[in-house]
């Protein structure tokens, strides 16, 4: 017999690859049952495509934003709270990719691996469906107001815990009284976007705290370096302009001032090679992930840039974009000593999020020193140059911004910061498409957004 | 400090929103009321894969103890010196390492000779061997009978061939896998019985409170038919038989499931399927008991391909098309699919005993019989069946001649002949289509493979509860798509075991290869248990989009009485296989003690 056990081999091999099978399975189960659940032809989930009962979703302090019951969705009672959160509830047709309904319809719906779409009573369990956000709606709504229908976008984070309290995108709706989007293409350009996580838009002079950080670094005489400015450079050919010409300026005053001049010599210094590093740690060229919802990239390419491109990429233009939530990210790590705090939206349950490591992500991008004279930096902009009468009380350290987008169509206008205040450690953003000023467009709905913020912080809520 | 304050107030806010939740939804069940069924379901379902995995196990372990053949037949003794044991019913003599009886002198040649037992006696084989065989000095021209007392010489190496002594009936076997052993030697199969009784109870009123009209009395009435059948059977086993019945406790845990199955499905087939489970536990005793001598189990092949030729006739002239495959005959008063019948036939057509496979490397007309039922199925336009019958003829064929190139050539041949086929036949080069991709063709030739998948995702590792899936609502669910059933209604758990019971009986199969008294056993096993796996993964793969949809039966679970039947018939071959016998009471009961004892140390 011992022959034919050893010509057994081909039984060996049928069971080799039906167990091999099997194993294929059971890795596909893992990675895609919960798609597989999610499909519109599921009845024990759907009913003409429509989840016949989900979850709730609340806001942080348990204003609901979002229920299903037999079929119905019902948004928040207020108008404006629906508009300011439709890129978080979506439109119910699943345009809005990154909303909540879309990247998480398997916990809305009740399914998860164990259980699969069992449901006792015809009811999903509340503790294992219902979602809280880390989201603030009344926040969302002051900063909608404050954006005054203007496309663009706000997003307040805290830099300590990766919460985001205010996420808010415009163009919006109201999803409970969807208007035609396609008859007015203008008006609801990108409207589907959430601009917060998934726009790149050039980021203008609000970059130059990417170049600060790698001159704080690389550049030894810094502080007594000065550069002459005359409102414009020629450099390799390519004309650099500034607003005014500055003089004699040295890295504080270029900052507070924005000097194009002094940011175009200092990269040149640099060079291409380092700049290109010190944009990739800051976040550029890389995407992050925002409790599993991926932001759009922003994208640095100048290791290869010389001269006038590379003058200009120094200062935020050239090829240069950025992703608001990304750089929203990159100031929080500024005013958090150097550490990088991942964004989250959803806020976990207590005991879970205790237990299974709170899924706070940390990494360090800069050095404790260079983030904290940058900060210095930043929180000198505001004292000279944006006025602190018209922040006042926030300890506000901030850069603006006003990106060039070519054509005959107004700079975008960019504010970005942090307050640096124990209670309330927050970092924001404000992008408004084509508003002119970075300073004064943008940092007046800043001013707007975080005094709103602040107040409820310190209310408590 | 603060970060311990905030995790202890993160701690108790989460307690917090649990005990509101739970607060919350018992006040939310208790306004309006809840049915009885809706309870049961709930707590039932979390039972049946604990008790899957349990049965799983407890039968496992036990079968696979003590590996190899355990019995002694007779020695071949030098004067004096040595003897040797004789473990089967055909032993090869040689001095190959490969040979069942090594004899390692010179002049033996290296597949020297065999030395079998069958119609009652014991013959010596000569394998054409240069020094030849003597018998009590005379030379044996081909084969010639032995007695116990005579002198056996090969060359110049001279035995006495003896009789086994009392004593020598069951062997204990040393071997590196011991500890495997032990795991088995505690588990009582009446309580694994017990086990598969309470799954097929809870399962059959699980079922019964969700059928809602179509719960008749009929529907007790089957499953305790069944249950019934399976306790006498159990005894009689129990009683009369000495071997391990941890095998026919798998098959009964399938043949629950495919109760449950159909009272899902197609309510109305229950009774049909229960007489094919009945009739097929009859028809597994019987060939047991016909094969139980290698003569007798000759002329059932005979008669059987004979038999089968004449099937396949008949379905190529009056066959009626199901599905697209023209496979059913319609007598009036039944139905069933010939080629479902065939298989038996089949494997058995592929035995041979050890001198016949050493002697005669013939294999013409075993090529022969296998063509023409491929050819038959390709007629037909089945093409599950026919890959089945293919692969279940590679892993014969290997077995018989041991030659690797000859198989690889008609593979390659069998390759370019599927190619020609796929491309001629546009109803199946169709279902090829939709491979790898069914999720573009969701509604269209994707239908069924995508709702399989919905099903079993939807149930996750517990199940929705018998009676509550939708997959039974697509056309041949219970039969194509059972694997989704299983995992929609009962869970991945269960649906896996059952799956895993099938890869189970392959390595158990092989596990016994070495042992088995005759290469009779050993071949109709492997053929059977081939069909079984290739069987599982052309309907399993296929409803799940690993491998195209080929629309075959699940051994033992899908909805079928001729399958059914044909099941229980091809398990005869694997039962056959196991010549061991298992450990008495007194002796399971010494192992116990021993156990304790090592324990208190």
């Amino acid at each position: 017999m011992k022959l034919l056990t050893r010509r057994a081999f081909g039984l060996l091999v049928l069971t080799v690859l039906l167990a091999a099978g099997l194993l294929i399975f059971t890795v596909r189960y893992a990675v895609n049952a919960s798609d597989w659940a999610q499909h519109p032809t599921n009845k024990h989930l759907y009913s003409e495509g429509r989840l016949k009962i989900a979850g709730i979703l609340y806001d942080r302090n348990g204003t609901a934003l979002l229920q299903t019951e037999d079929g119905e969705i019902k948004y928040n009672e207020n108008k404006t709270v629906r508009r300011a959160l439709l890129h978080v509830t979506g439109d119910s047709y699943g345009n809005i990719v990154t909303s909540i309904p879309v990247a998480y319809g398997d916990r809305l719906s009740g399914w998860d691996p164990v259980n699969g779409a069992y449901r006792f009573h015809d009811k999903v369990s509340g503790f294992g469906s219902d979602m809280t956000l880390t989201l603030d709606a009344d926040l969302c709504t002051a900063a909608y107001n404050a954006m005054n229908g203007r496309k663009g976008t706000v997003g307040v984070y805290n830099y300590k815990t990766g919460e985001i309290l205010c996420m808010v995108s415009l163009p919006s709706f109201d999803p409970e009284n969807r208007p035609n989007v396609e008859a007015s293409p203008e008006k609801y350009e990108g409207v589907y976007l959430n601009r917060l996580l998934s726009a790149a838009y050039t980021p203008g002079s609000v970059f130059k705290l990417v170049t600060a950080a790698a001159a704080i670094d690389r550049i030894p005489n810094l502080d007594t370096l000065t550069y002459h400015c005359e409102g414009k450079k020629l450099i390799n050919g390519t004309e650099v302009t500034c607003p005014s010409a500055h003089g004699d300026v040295t890295l504080k005053e270029a900052l507070a001032q924005s000097c194009n001049i002094y940011f175009a010599e200092i990269s040149l210094e640099l060079g291409g090679k380092t700049l290109q590093r010190y944009a990739e740690n800051a976040g550029f060229n890389s995407r992050l992930t925002v409790d599993g919802i991926q932001t759009a990239a922003g994208k640095v390419d100048v290791s290869e840039a010389e001269g006038g491109d590379l003058a200009w990429a120094g200062i935020g233009q050239y090829s240069d974009t950025a992703n608001p939530l990304s750089f929203m990210a990159y100031v929080g790590a500024i005013a958090n000593d150097g550490v990088r705090v991942t964004p989250k939206l959803v806020k976990g349950k207590g005991l879970s999020s205790f237990l299974f490591g709170a899924n706070l992500r940390q990494e360090r991008i800069l050095s404790r020193e260079t983030a904290v004279k940058l900060g210095a930096l930043m929180r000198n902009n505001v004292i000279e140059g944006y006025g602190e009468k018209n922040f006042k009380g926030l300890e506000l350290c901030a850069k603006s911004g006003t990106a060039e987008v070519g054509g005959d169509k107004k700079p975008h206008s960019w504010f970005v910061g942090y307050l640096d205040r124990e209670d309330c450690p927050l970092a924001f953003i404000v992008v408004v498409e084509n508003g002119g000023s970075g300073s004064k467009v943008a940092g007046n709905v800043a001013a707007k957004v975080l005094k709103a913020a602040v107040e409820r912080q310190t209310d408590g809520k | 400090m603060n970060s311990i304050i905030e995790n202890g107030n993160q701690i108790l806010d989460g307690i917090r929103a649990w005990a509101d939740g739970v607060v919350a939804g018992v006040a939310a069940y208790l306004s309006n009321p809840i049915e009885f069924v809706e309870f049961y379901t709930f707590v039932v379902r979390w039972i049946f894969p604990i008790l899957a995995a349990a049965i799983f196990f407890r039968c496992l372990l036990p079968l696979l103890r003590s590996g190899g053949a355990n019995r002694i037949w007779g020695f071949l003794e030098i004067k004096d010196a040595y003897r040797i044991p004789i473990m089967h019913w055909e032993n090869s003599i040689g001095r190959s390492k490969l040979s069942d009886i090594v004899i390692n002198l010179p002049f033996v040649s290296r597949s020297h000779a065999v030395l079998s037992f069958g119609e009652k006696c014991w013959t010596i084989t000569d394998l054409a061997s240069k020094g030849g065989v003597r018998v009590n000095g005379e030379t044996v021209d081909g084969s010639g009978s032995v007695e116990f007392g005579d002198s056996i010489a090969f060359a110049t190496a001279e035995f006495q061939f003896l009789p086994a002594e009392e004593g020598y009936e069951s062997l204990p076997r040393k071997s590196r896998w011991d500890w495997f052993s032990k795991l088995g030697r505690n588990l009582d199969s009446n309580k694994t019985f017990l086990l598969i009784l309470a799954f097929q109870v809870l399962g059959g009123i699980q079922l019964y409170l969700t059928m809602g009209e179509a719960a008749t009395v009929s529907v007790i009435e089957t499953f305790l038919i069944f249950i019934a059948a399976e306790c006498v059977y159990y005894f009689v086993l129990s009683r009369y038989g000495r071997k391990y019945r941890e095998l026919e406790l798998l098959i009964y845990f399938l043949c629950g499931l495919n109760l449950f199955v159909v009272a899902s499905a197609k309510p109305g087939h229950l009774t049909k399927q229960l007489a094919a489970i009945l009739l097929g536990m009859m028809v597994y005793a019987a060939i047991q008991l016909i094969i139980k001598d290698v003569g007798r189990g000759r002329k059932l092949k005979y008669l059987l391909v004979g038999c089968s030729v004449v099937l396949m006739v008949l379905n190529l002239t009056i066959g009626e098309a199901r599905f697209g495959a023209r496979n059913w005959i319609n007598l009036g008063f039944i139905t069933f699919q010939p080629m479902e019948f065939v298989k038996v036939a089949f494997v058995l057509a592929g035995t041979a005993t050890l001198d016949k496979l050493l002697t005669a490397r013939n294999l013409t007309a075993f090529i022969g019989f296998s063509g023409s039922c491929i050819g038959a199925l390709i007629l037909m336009r089945d093409l599950g069946t026919s890959v089945i019958f293919f692969g279940a003829f590679l892993v014969i064929a290997f077995m018989r001649s041991g030659d690797i190139r000859t198989i690889a050539f008609i593979s390659a041949g069998a390759v370019l002949g599927a190619f020609a086929v796929v491309t001629f036949l546009p109803y199946i080069a169709s279902r090829f289509q939709a491979w790898g991709h069914v999720w573009e063709f969701a509604d269209t030739i994707g239908y069924q493979q995508t709702r399989t998948l919905i099903a079993s995702a939807s149930g996750g590792l517990l199940g929705v509860g018998g009676g509550n899936g939708y997959l039974v609502k697509v056309a041949a669910s219970d039969t194509d798509l059972v694997f989704g059933i299983l995992c929609e209604e009962w869970g991945l758990v269960v649906a896996l075991a059952a799956v895993l019971i099938i890869v189970f009986l392959s390595v158990f199969t092989l596990f016994l290869m070495r042992g088995c008294k005759s290469s009779f056993y050993a071949i109709s096993a492997c053929g059977a248990v081939s069909i079984f796996m290739i069987q599982t993964a052309l309907n399993v793969f296929g409803s799940l989009d690993i491998l195209p949809l080929t629309g075959v039966t699940l051994p033992f679970v899908s909805n079928g009485g001729s399958s059914m039947v044909v099941c229980w018939a091809l398990l005869s071959f694997i039962k056959a296989a196991d010549e061991r016998i298992r450990p008495g009471r007194e002796e399971a009961e010494s192992a116990a003690e021993g156990l304790t004892e090592g324990e208190g140390v």
